[in-house]
């Protein structure tokens, strides 16, 4: 706790740590962009094909969101929870490495379905992701004094283990090196952790601390801030038993869902509660991701009630990418200014930028009203088979991404610049 | 608990102050956020004050710990004053785009702050100070 005087920004993980993996998510985002213009181009079924799914699902989950909440969590669990990583620089290095490449011959390994790329794409994810996990599921079990949040990413981490083990398991299957016993289950079960565990869990016990903070708002209430992550971890793992012992999992689901629903609902009136008069663009991503948040697991609740169309399941996950985009964007628009002013300021340079000059709101602003754009014309990609609106939806898509890779890369120049060229005061 | 209710509420009545005086900047009435601004920085640099010469030593003797967390807790504390002199700065300029942008930083700076005090610091100092002595300090707090 204190005494590791971990608890402190002073305590916060060099720049470079966090701006390397947010850097690399974005470029993936970039590239998935690039994909996604060429499948238009190509047949019908190389657009919304198995191979197809699988590739845009894997730069999505690892290549993006994953590289976005690894830089997240070495930059919060110092911070947040307490937690010391030592050599951070590193770690982050090797995972980084490990990541980038895993993720690269996993794509190689879809699209040409080669025995040899699974079997590497499982050695790098594996040694990468199964590495830097342990070494901060370590340091967050050992904190005594749990808060809402820390206790919240021990089960996001926790999830991405099972998930990371899961899909090895695939990928050694579809390299044909495991014979692929209970394959459909441990599938959905990978789905299942991946998704409302790893990436729903983890945005969800960072928002407990970072929603009150960044927007002064009342707190969470006790139950959803002491139980949420909790219970969601739970029913995941009894969801796993039940299928493999072959018995429906609709109630499990439709429970699930009811609980998102019942966070993003409590978190939209926290933001409308704040306190601060600001309403910037980061405000509008919280409350836009928390929207899709509901009508995704509104859709998945209806999906377990009624008999679904195919396309409507199509639009659920849509949602849920919004959803997670949604908030990635919110908190890389707070945290790399912030975190440029504040690393600059404690070395001692008087004339470190400002947040502002870091990367204005105004950018921001710009990047949401893309992302809507984004997110409205991939509506009638999940029902109409029209060339131009897949080609523009995946520009759209292309763009959001590359704006924000820009500012990235412009606010690490504003860096080191500053730390180039101005005046340091040592003290 | 009547260390972290007390000083909790000092907390919350500075982000209170501190909200009006950033409405007051977005509707560009500068009059009336330099007197809020004011009223911040008075209320914040006197609840610093009540921590630094009252509520930290106490600690510090009942634990007999200088370089935990109080010097931590200190050590953001500059931070924040170097903050607020930049803001007066920025609303002696009427410079809108610098106050936010400078407003933004010292919500997080503080936010943070003060959510690691109420959890952490205020919390132990409920749980080891003994009554009569955490009863006298906060009295002392009081009529600063
Ligand atoms: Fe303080
Ligand atoms: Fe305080």
């Amino acid at each position: 706790m204190f005494s590791q005087g971990g608890l402190s920004l002073e305590q916060a993980p060099p720049i470079s740590v966090v701006l390397r993996f947010f850097i690399t998510g974005a470029a993936f985002g970039v590239l998935l962009g690039v994909y996604l213009i060429g499948s238009s181009f190509s047949s019908v079924q190389a657009f919304g094909g198995n191979t197809f799914n699988l590739i845009v699902t894997h730069i999505l989950a690892l290549g993006v969101m994953a590289s976005f909440m690894l830089g997240a969590l070495f930059q919060m669990l110092p911070v947040i929870a307490g937690v010391v990583i030592n050599v951070p620089t590193k770690k982050a290095m090797v995972v980084h490495l490990l990541l980038v490449v895993g993720v690269l011959f996993q794509l190689f390994a879809f699209s040409k379905n080669s025995s040899f790329f699974y079997l590497f794409s499982a050695l790098f994810l594996g040694s990468g992701l199964l590495y830097a996990t342990p070494v901060m599921l370590k340091e967050v079990m050992s904190i005594n004094d749990h808060s809402s949040s820390s206790k919240g990413m021990l089960f996001a981490l926790g999830s991405f283990v099972i998930a990371i083990g899961f899909g090895l398991y695939m990928l050694l299957t579809l390299g044909g090196y495991s014979s692929g016993s209970f394959f459909t289950e441990i599938k959905e079960a990978h789905y299942s952790f991946a998704l409302m565990g790893w990436v729903g869990l983890l945005i969800a016990s960072i928002s407990f601390q970072v929603v009150e903070m960044f927007y002064v708002t009342p707190k969470y209430p006790e139950v959803i801030s002491r139980y949420f992550t909790l219970t969601v971890f739970m029913l995941l793992l009894l969801k796993t038993m039940s299928l493999m012992a072959g018995v429906g999992t609709n109630i499990i689901d439709i429970i699930l869902a009811l609980l998102f629903i019942a966070y993003a609902t409590i978190t939209l009136h926290r933001l409308y509660k704040r306190k601060r008069p600001t309403s910037d663009a980061t405000v509008w991503f919280w409350r836009l991701g928390m929207g899709l948040l509901i009508v995704g697991m509104t859709l998945t609740l209806l999906g377990n009630i009624i008999d679904f169309s195919h396309k409507l399941q199509l639009l659920s996950y849509i949602t849920f990418i919004g959803f997670a985009l949604s908030i990635v964007f919110a908190m890389v628009y707070k945290i790399v200014p912030f975190l440029v002013w504040f690393h600059l300021s404690n070395q001692g340079y008087m004339e470190a930028p400002m947040m502002h000059d870091v990367i204005h709101p105004k950018k921001a602003k710009i990047h949401f009203v893309m992302h809507i754009g984004m997110l409205l014309s991939w509506l009638p990609v999940a029902f109409l088979d029209i060339l131009i609106i897949k080609v523009v939806a995946s520009l759209l898509l292309l763009i959001s991404f590359a704006w924000l890779l820009y500012h990235l890369l412009d606010a690490g120049g504003k860096y080191r610049y500053t730390q180039k060229y101005c005046e340091r005061i040592e003290w | 608990m009547i260390i972290t209710q007390y000083m909790r509420e000092e907390h919350r009545h500075c982000d209170d102050v501190f909200a009006d005086a950033e409405k007051a900047v977005i509707d560009g009435d500068f009059q009336k956020a330099e007197e809020r601004f004011i009223a911040f920085a008075d209320d914040t640099l006197k609840h610093f004050k009540k921590e630094e010469e009252t509520l930290f030593p106490t600690f510090e003797e009942v634990t007999g710990n200088t370089e935990g967390p109080t010097r931590v807790m200190r050590f953001e504390h500059e931070q924040v004053r170097g903050l607020i002199g930049k803001m007066a700065g920025a609303i002696e300029k009427k410079d809108k785009d610098a106050y936010l942008s400078l407003a933004e930083s010292m919500m997080i700076l503080l936010q943070q702050h003060n959510m690691k005090e109420e959890q952490m610091l205020y919390a132990m100092c409920d749980r080891m100070i003994p009554q009569d002595i955490k009863e006298q300090t906060l009295e002392k707090m009081k009529a600063l």
